[in-house]
């Protein structure tokens, strides 16, 4: 018999928190839970390296009935976009343990038990191939990240909490009832492929559409729903930001590829005008405010936004290069924006503040930190080279080739991605070094830094040499392309 | 030998080195590499090199031809002499900067396709802007930014270009811009001339390099436009609209000079006329025109460079860059002021000097290509040019009052970088064909003729005349008869309020334009979709939550715990649900 290769991934940092629930000295949790997170990640490559670039089939899938009077099964496997995401979410996974060592200094074992069971769960949905246990998996992320949000977050943590739970809930409200339609429309079976097989009439189509896009518009978030995520960034600890701007985020968009664009082709590329005209709002409006903020960390969560709408831009302008510059830029906005989000929390943990009127000549007091605060800012930015020009560049090119208008939007949204990291960069690391004189400050450590490095590791390889990332999702995407335009016709 | 060393990855892959080399192995080190890339590019074969496929593109690191060789030759020349102009410097930053811009600018004349163009493009402005900053003080970090954000947004013009480019024509290959000028080419276009400093985009140089470090001010005149210049020869030669633009630019700087007070600045405004001719040269494009843009280009760095030497060496040595503060240092200064005024001579196109067989060759360009309107404005900026960089800069710095500042030669390094270029101006003044011969067209040209050389130092005589005299009308002490040069005293006089009221206003207008119009409009909407958000989306969900709580509190109110109330309410439930089933039924 076959490894079940996905169930160990999905559930060995499920199995670390049953471990961690049993100890009871703080550090053998941090160590417990970072060799799992690592364990994990090996895993992951293990399954990256036996990937077959070749093919859009599923692979590595496992099936179990689970209630089979309802056609529920117990279903895993992974396609080329999924792969990618499985993989960021490992690589995330220990570098949040990392991010949270001395971050979390209080519950550190109920803290990395939220953890490593938003971890797993976040694995599960980038795995499920039965759309009940996707839901499961879906609806129950919003309990550990709640927790996360809502014990060990900032001041107004409570406010936040609540706020991200009832936007994500509503959101999910609805995605249920679409999850209850498409069941019986699609032949009363919860299989992702065989529902994907389907072919639903038009009406039908557009409500789900619509169903699916406010649950996954809310997560992504596209504006004007998005008014969560700066609270529930600012407030959570910095491994929340992490997942919730690295993993979380992308959950909306692959929401998007993994059930409207095959399973609603007509609905897509009719209503493909409007999430573009959408996604170039989100990208203006999400970098207006990132300019106006004084909050480092809210800064990056609005970034987040800009960013995120270039991702759903690219997937819906529907063609080779937009799609998979958006899955390319998915990945790499986890990589960059995890990072970005790391460093605000390594400062905040030396200053306790994070109004960037209170930094300046950061550079004389930790030229190391400042120098990947650079690498990172420049890679959000999108600076050839990096990792951020190759899908930016990608998702351009498709932008301008659906639309003109679209694209030139776009391309506004790069220039005020300049504007407002490098005002931020110039506010906190160059000038006279008066946030030395302030505060005690250390360059960044060898943890840290064991955080850090990787992920800039990405930034350069996918920046400079980005074929094999690129060759993981290419063949699912020709698919996905191709089940678009059978069925939806070409735009 | 191979055929092709990519010196730009001499240059790039070597300035990570520098940091941990100590002492004079690293001035050893950071001549060597220039050296190198000399080499490199002396040996180096035409063809193409470095094809490869990044995300289905097909993209070519490197084209060598003769048009990317010459532009490499004078640019790895130039960074020699700036490094060693610079060696005196104890911080590796700047070196390793100035590193990254020369290996940027070399990627640039040799990128094949416009994704490598486009990367060394940004890596260009990244790298000098940091020449820039490393002056540090508030000033200067003002201005780098300016400087950094113009330049970013011309990059997101040019990459937008790029793209629609990429949509209609299928290639993503960097060559000659055919058929229909289309809103691809423009806005390549519009990207390049950006860099080039045409006007209204020039107030990005002249605001930043006058607070650049001294030594990183020499490799920013030197590499920043000149690419513009290559990327236009190569991809824009014979587009009409650049005569024009030409024309402006070569007297714009010119009457924008007469202003300036600061040194470097004036210095500045100069390369913005002198680019001009080398813009109205590809416009023409004739052979002979892209020749001379070309060699003039060449020509241009090295006494441009020289010239900012010039300059930067008084503003090591005294600390000061006002004209109103300078005077009278040619007693402790001699060596400066001669090998300044080599570049001043180069600049103004003495005969003899660089300038002279490269200027002409662009004037007589535009005679056989009957645009007499171009020639005259050409000539005219040539007096201007004359006129500052050649008499009214240095009177005013090396002689004029004497403010009895104390001052000495600067570091020998410096002088002896000022040696190179000065020997390399008057080189090629003299012995022009070495410099023709790699032109990337045939050269028929000959630039000492009878006619040439009296018109142009007619020119260069009457201005100095006019210097002359301007100079002694300006002096109270003289007293002169009001006659003829009333005329030019009022005009002058007039010329000045024209330059200094709504030319300057408009200059400022322009320089400003992010602050007066862009930010304001920026932030204001930026608070606009604050507000939105606090009080429309948010208060509309929080509203939502409130009442759902209040409609939770009233329902509460029912709960009376009195059990006969609990049985009544049950009775008169299932009495409706009865009703409604008998009537949903029926």
């Amino acid at each position: 018999m076959q490894l079940p290769l996905l169930s160990l991934i999905v559930f060995t940092p499920a199995a670390g928190a049953a471990v961690v629930m049993f100890l009871r000295n703080d550090n053998a949790v941090r160590w417990t839970a970072l060799a799992f997170t690592v364990l994990d990640f090996t895993l992951c490559i293990a399954m990256l390296t036996g990937f077959d670039t070749t093919t859009y089939e599923m692979q590595f899938t496992e099936t179990h009935p689970w209630v089979p009077a309802l056609g529920i099964t117990y279903a895993l496997g992974v396609d080329g976009i999924s792969a990618l995401f499985v993989f960021l979410t490992a690589l995330l996974g220990w570098i949040c343990v990392l991010a949270s060592w001395v971050a979390i200094d209080r519950k550190v074992k109920e803290f990395m038990v939220s953890l490593l069971v938003m971890q797993a769960l976040m694995l599960g949905v980038f795995c499920a191939l039965d759309l009940f246990l996707f839901y499961v998996f879906w609806e129950a992320m919003l309990i550990p990240m709640y927790l996360i949000i809502g014990v060990w977050g900032g001041d107004g943590r409570v406010y936040a909490a609540f706020k991200f739970f009832l936007f994500t809930l509503a959101g999910s409200l609805v995605f249920l009832i679409g999850v209850i339609v498409l069941y019986f429309h699609g032949g009363q079976t919860f299989d992702i492929p065989a529902l994907t097989a389907q072919h639903l009439p038009f009406p039908v189509q557009s409500w789900l559409f619509f169903a699916f896009l406010i649950a996954f518009a809310v997560k992504v978030p596209m504006v004007p729903l998005h008014t969560w995520l700066p609270d529930a960034h600012v407030q959570a600890p910095t491994a929340g930001s992490i997942i919730l701007a690295g993993v979380l985020l992308k959950m909306g968009a692959y929401g998007f590829l993994r059930f409207s664009l095959p399973m609603l082709p007509e609905a897509s590329v009719h209503y493909s005008t409007l999430m573009q005209a959408l996604s170039a709002l989100a990208i203006v409006y999400g970098g207006l405010l990132a300019l106006a903020q004084d909050d480092l960390k809210k800064l990056v969560a609005y970034s987040s936004i800009s960013h995120m709408g270039l991702v759903t831009l690219g997937i819906f302008t529907l063609n080779l290069r937009g799609l998979e510059g958006g899955i390319l830029q998915m990945f790499n906005h986890g990589v960059t924006t995890g990072a970005l989000f790391l460093f605000v929390g390594l400062i905040y943990e030396r200053t306790h503040t994070r109004s960037i009127a209170d930094y300046g000549g950061l550079m004389k007091v930790a030229p190391v930190y400042t120098a990947f605060l650079a690498l990172f800012a420049l890679s959000s930015m999108a600076l050839p080279g990096t990792n951020s020009f190759v899908g930016e560049l990608l998702v351009l090119s498709g932008a301008f080739a659906a639309s003109l208008a679209i694209g030139s939007v776009a391309v506004m949204g790069a220039l005020l991605g300049a504007a407002y990291l490098l005002g931020m960069y110039g506010k906190v690391a160059l000038g006279p070094a008066s946030v030395g004189l302030r505060f005690k400050i250390r360059d960044v450590d060898a943890r840290e830094m064991a955080a850090i490095l990787p992920l800039a590791i990405f930034v350069l390889w996918v920046g400079l040499y980005p074929k094999p990332f690129l060759a993981i999702i290419d063949a699912s995407v020709k698919h996905l392309l191709a089940q678009v335009h059978d069925k939806g016709g070409a735009r | 030998m191979t055929d092709f060393v990519h010196p730009a990855l001499l240059f790039i892959l070597g300035a990570p080195l520098i940091p941990l080399l100590k002492g004079t192995i690293r001035k050893a080190y950071v001549l060597l590499i220039p050296l190198l890339a000399i080499l490199a590019v002396l040996t180096m074969q035409p063809g193409s090199y470095g094809a490869a496929q990044f995300i289905g593109q097909e993209i070519l690191i490197a084209k060598v031809d003769k048009l990317s060789i010459v532009f490499a030759t004078v640019f790895t020349i130039m960074a020699l002499i700036g490094m060693v102009y610079a060696l005196h410097l104890t911080r590796a930053g700047q070196h390793v900067a100035a590193f990254v811009y020369v290996g940027s600018a070399l990627g640039v004349v040799f990128a094949g396709d416009y994704l490598t163009l486009f990367l060394f493009w940004e890596g260009m402005a990244f790298a000098s802007a940091y020449l820039v900053f490393a002056q540090r003080g508030e000033q200067a970090i003002r201005a780098g930014f300016r400087y950094l954000m113009v330049h970013i947004t011309g990059g997101v013009v040019l990459l937008g270009g790029i793209m629609l480019h990429a949509v209609a024509t299928g290639s993503l290959l960097f060559g000659p811009i055919e058929g229909e000028m289309g809103v691809a080419a423009y806005l390549i276009l519009a990207g390049f001339i950006l860099n080039a400093a045409v006007p209204p985009l020039n107030a990005w140089l002249t605001d930043a390099y006058p607070e650049a470090t001294v030594t990183g001010a020499v490799f920013m005149s030197a590499f920043t436009t000149k690419t513009a210049v290559y990327v236009l020869a190569r991809a824009f030669p014979g587009t009409e609209l650049l005569v024009w633009l030409g024309t402006v630019m070569a007297l714009y700087g010119v009457i924008y000079a007469v202003l300036e007070n600061d040194c470097r600045r004036l210095l500045a405004y100069h390369i913005v006329s002198q680019v001009g001719y080398m813009v109205v040269g590809i416009g023409i494009g004739t052979e002979m025109a892209v020749n001379g843009a070309t060699s003039h280009a060449f020509a241009h760095i090295l006494y441009k460079g020289l010239l900012f030497m010039g300059a930067g060496a008084v503003i090591h040595v005294t600390g000061r860059r006002k004209l109103t503060e300078l005077g009278g240092l040619y007693r402790t200064m001699p060596v400066t002021v001669a090998l300044y005024m080599v570049g001043a001579f180069a600049i103004s196109a003495f005969p003899f000097f660089s300038g002279f067989v490269t200027k002409s060759m662009v004037v007589a360009a535009a005679e056989q290509d009957h645009r007499a309107l171009v020639v005259l404005a050409l000539t005219m900026a040539s007096s201007g040019t004359f006129l500052h960089t050649g008499l009214k800069l240095p009177y005013y710095m090396f002689f004029g009052v004497d403010r009895g500042l104390e001052a000495r030669e600067p570091p020998r390094n410096m002088l002896v970088a000022m040696a190179m270029a000065a020997v390399l101006c008057i080189a090629i003044g003299v012995f022009p064909q070495p410099l023709y011969a790699l032109l990337p067209h045939p050269v028929d040209f000959e630039p000492y003729t009878g006619v040439h050389v009296t018109e142009s130092l007619g020119v260069l005589m009457f201005t100095a005349l006019g210097f002359v005299v301007f100079l002694r009308a300006l002096d109270p002490e003289n007293t002169i008869s009001i006659d003829t040069d009333w005329f030019y005293r009022k005009g002058a006089r007039y010329f000045m309020w024209l330059a200094e009221k709504p030319l300057a206003r408009y200059e400022k207008a322009v320089s400003d334009v992010s602050e007066t119009v862009a930010l304001p409009f920026l932030h204001g909407t930026a608070r606009a979709g604050l507000q939105i958000d606090l009080n429309g989306v948010d208060a509309a969900v929080n509203g939502v939550a409130r009442s759902i709580l209040r409609g939770g509190g009233a329902l509460r109110r029912l709960q009376t715990g009195v059990v006969t109330h609990y049985a009544l309410a049950m009775i008169v439930g299932v009495i409706a649900a009865t009703l409604v089933f008998a009537v949903a039924w029926r």
